[in-house]
């Protein structure tokens, strides 16, 4: 369309490449803003770059066997690669990067290896992860970004497929990356650590324990070590693969642990290549204040945790039969709470609790967390994991089974799965689904067309429910309304409801609905089950919070100066 | 640990017109069901908004189709929100406009909240308009409607704080996020400090002081649809009045190129939308920047840009 759009820019780049043509460095620009957005403010280093390298090519030593002329292999995907390419082009995301000390031809040299993908723009499409090692290192290979890698060659071993960067290799960022770069042998934050990846920690050992591992297969047993470490942001779990000879209270610096997320609970795993020293510090915090840490509520509870520590009041607790292998077995369960929320608690081993005492405060050590429904459920193994307090660390005239914790909704749709919170959002949407409807007779599910997914045709149970989603700017979630709190909100019973949607219809009842509460400030008191999906809230109890617009517009104009 | 792919629902931007209508940058990934974005100049990366305002005009209109599709704009204090439900929106929705486009046609002043998606897009001719699809709207009364103005008033406030906040810093995701910007905000700002450049606040703080004025009943003009003067003048005293209304028009819009020129000369929209901040039509800025273009004062080196001649 426009010639001069570009022609600062490309005049710039023509300045440092003179041998360039100058079509074709327009139409790199406008490729770079039509595919990709980038501005030609912000291509302009990538096309220098790119041109310079055209301009200058790197003679093609060493390749000498090669008789064919070269010719880059460009592709899209790295399915269409095979193991003889050289010189391939292709854009990727990268995913690691890890760096690395490695002797070659007795020389020290750092080199660097990962993980990437390619369809690094298709969100949601297929994607191909490869590992890759990169001779250079290659300063614009960050993780997260979206890379132009031309010239790397493909690697076969073992029947793998792998990508060798090497130092000739251009690399061109098309997307700055957003997670952080991790320098190796820099300690970093428990509390701050990715979900994968190669690490350095800094930590004090709180616990160690050895430990088998029972390969699936039956051909016999590993001997692990397990235990848990902390700093000063917080405690996590480790697994070792190797002898680990440090004891409880030592200081140590772990370089080159992996990190494994199992269920929502990373772990750090030391193996052959992990290195564990002893560190000395006198300045960190003592085994006595990090154990203090390592005491979780029950909102920081993670499905798949081990060696949790915490202080719980159990609420309800009752003892049931199962059989299984034609043998009676007993299991305790029930409900516990502290300030943050509330969870279940099972336990396999009967414990000195009397329902008659409840509520009890315990103290429990060792356990393991499983979710249920989102929920989770802390598993005791024995009772030697219990030890019952006299009072509670908090408040005891607090009554924790009407207790209501509110929880801002980010912070929710970001946690685990939570109960006996509340919440408060702009309700977004208003599905056309509220109203009445009708539940499966033996499972709850909601009939389509008088008929259950599982079980088929059913008469069904009649239950009102109202379905919205409420928003507080950044994060959204799914909401539903049980009978009781629907039928308060509306004002209204279930009979008189059900002849007013019969009488005016459903979509005229959605579009009051709508009317009511579109917009609007809504407060819902509940359990959340946040799973891959995102957020869904069942509330109990709901409230419309009136808001007075004078009275907001006059501290709106105190907040932030406004005349 | 890839990001998850499933695809989560945007979560919803309060907003005045001003500050959607002023944008020209949208963002969509390249796959099917990627979301889109309309980025702001204040670097919200808006998908979905919720905005209210007086629903000033809803007429059906055929399409080459032969389907029927509703354009309308609702007003808020600050400008106008276009939208259209098409064959693509919801039955109830249609439902919906079918039924309030009689009444705003039997002159019913209305107020309406939506929920909405945002679109972008540019004529061949190279100008950008912004709309919305519409997904759920209901009638609301004028406290509703006053709640819904603090809130885009609050908002937009803390996105001018976050924007004024980003100034002193390099606009690339890294500074931006270690400035302590919240980070749902950093890739819009990034992405709007790139594209708009230095850009004016005040007429969004003018816009506030208005909203927050009518949210706490200072003024009626809520359910008032503001003059138009969209008819051509015709009594003497109002031409003469347009006459130096020109004249200042043209210093305004000589004043405009020559500040926000940036070496590769002013946008179009871009002149528009300052010269409408300041308080003029459209269609008299269209036609002044042409004469000025025939007059010399300003040339057009590539379509639709502009500069001074020197």
């Amino acid at each position: 369309m426009s010639d001069d759009k570009y022609e600062q820019h490309i005049n710039a780049v023509l300045s440092e490449c003179p041998e360039a043509s100058r079509e074709e460095v327009k139409a790199a620009f406008e490729k770079y803003e039509s595919e990709f957005y980038i501005p030609p403010q912000d291509a302009l280093r990538s096309i220098i770059r790119r041109f310079k390298g055209e301009m200058n090519p790197i003679s093609t030593t060493s390749n000498s066997l090669n008789q064919t002329p070269k010719v880059s292999k460009k592709v899209a995907s790295l399915t269409e690669l095979t193991a003889t390419d050289r010189d391939i082009e292709i854009e990727v995301e990268i995913i690691s990067h890890n760096l690395r000390e490695q002797t070659i031809r007795g020389e020290q040299k750092q080199i660097a290896f990962g993980l990437l993908e390619d369809n690094p723009w298709g969100d949601g499409g297929q994607r191909n992860r490869w590992e890759f090692k990169d001779w250079g290192p290659n300063s614009n290979i960050v993780p997260g970004s979206v890379v132009r890698i031309e010239g790397a060659s493909v690697n076969e071993y073992q029947g793998r497929m792998s990508l060798n960067i090497n130092q000739t290799t251009r690399i061109s960022i098309l997307r700055e990356g957003t997670r952080p770069v991790i320098a190796p042998g820099e300690p970093i934050g428990i509390n701050n650590l990715p979900k994968d990846g190669y690490v350095c920690v800094l930590g004090r050992v709180l616990s160690v324990r050895p430990d088998q591992i029972h390969k699936k297969d039956g051909s016999g047993s590993i001997d692990v070590v397990r235990g848990r470490i902390a700093d000063e942001s917080g405690t996590i779990g480790f697994l070792s693969w190797e002898p680990f000879g440090h004891e409880v209270g030592s200081l140590v610096k772990i370089d080159g642990a992996q990190v494994r997320t199992f269920r929502e609970t990373p772990e750090l795993n030391f193996g052959k290549t992990t290195k564990v020293e002893l560190y000395h510090d006198s300045n960190f915090a003592d085994t006595d204040s990090l154990m203090q840490n390592n005491v979780l509520t029950i909102s920081q509870l993670s499905d798949g945790s081990r060696d949790v520590e915490t202080v719980v009041q159990i609420t309800e607790w009752a003892k049931r039969s199962f059989v299984r292998d034609g043998e009676e077995k007993f299991l305790w369960s029930g409900q516990i709470a502290d300030l943050t929320g509330k969870c279940r608690m099972s336990a396999w081993e009967e414990l000195p609790i009397k329902e008659s005492e409840l509520p009890i405060t315990v103290k429990l050590k060792g356990v393991r967390v499983r979710s249920w429904q989102g929920i989770p459920d802390i598993t005791v193994d024995n009772s030697g994991q219990v030890e019952i307090l006299d009072s509670t660390p908090w408040d005891d005239s607090i009554d924790l089974s009407t207790h209501v914790i509110e929880v801002p909704l980010t912070e929710l749709v970001n946690g685990s799965s939570r109960v006996g919170i509340s919440t408060e959002g702009i309700v977004a949407s208003v599905r056309d689904d509220c109203g009445i409807i009708m539940r499966c007779t033996q499972c709850r599910r909601v009939l389509r067309d008088g008929s259950c997914n599982e079980h088929g045709d059913d008469e069904g149970n009649q239950d009102v429910r109202l379905r919205v989603v409420i928003d507080d700017g950044v994060s959204t979630s799914s909401l539903l309304i049980n009978k009781e709190a629907s039928l308060n909100l509306l004002n209204i019973s279930e009979d008189d409801l059900k002849s007013q949607i019969k009488s005016n219809g459903q979509v005229e009842f959605v579009q009051s609905l709508r009317s009511k509460l579109l917009g609007k400030l809504l407060s819902a008191h509940g359990r959340t089950i946040v799973d891959e999906q995102g957020m869904m809230l069942l509330a109990d109890k709901i409230e419309l919070v009136v808001q007075d617009p004078a009275l907001i517009a006059t501290e709106l104009r105190t907040k932030w100066g406004v005349m | 640990m890839q990001p998850s792919r499933s695809i989560k629902r945007q979560a919803a931007f309060h907003m005045l017109a001003s500050e959607f209508s002023d944008s020209t940058l949208n963002e969509k990934g390249s796959g099917e069901f990627d979301p889109s974005f309309v980025i702001t100049k204040l670097g919200s990366k808006v998908n979905r908004v919720i905005v209210a305002g007086l629903l000033e005009r809803l007429e059906p209109r055929e399409t080459s189709n032969g389907s029927t599709l509703y354009q309308g704009q609702i007003r808020d204090p600050s400008g106008v929100y276009y939208f259209s439900v098409g064959d693509y929106a919801s039955d109830t929705m249609r439902e919906l406009a079918l039924e309030l486009s009689a009444r705003v046609e039997g002159g019913e002043p209305i107020l309406m909240l939506m929920t909405a998606k945002s679109r972008l897009f540019q004529t061949e001719e190279g100008a950008i308009y912004t709309s919305l699809r519409p997904e759920e709207a209901c009638e609301i009364d004028s406290n509703a409607y006053a709640v819904w103005l603090t809130k885009a008033c609050n908002d937009t406030l803390e996105r001018m704080k976050n924007f004024t906040d980003s100034l002193d810093h390099e606009p690339t995701i890294e500074s931006l996020t270690k400035a302590g910007i919240p980070s749902n905000m950093v890739n819009g700002l990034v992405a709007s400090r790139n594209h708009y450049g230095d850009i004016d606040l005040e007429h969004y703080n003018l816009n506030i002081m208005q909203s927050l004025d009518i949210a706490e009943g200072k003024i009626e003009a809520a359910t008032t649809p503001p003059q138009q003067p969209l008819t051509p003048i015709e009594d003497g005293e109002k031409a003469e009045s347009v006459v130096n209304d020109e004249d200042e028009l043209s210093e305004i819009l000589l004043e405009l190129v020559k500040k926000l020129d940036q070496g590769d000369g002013v946008d179009f929209e871009t002149l528009i939308t300052n010269a409408s901040a300041r308080g003029y039509e459209r269609s008299m800025t269209e036609e002044k920047i042409e004469s000025l273009s025939d007059e010399g004062s300003i040339h057009e080196p590539a379509f639709g840009w502009f500069r001074i001649v020197s």
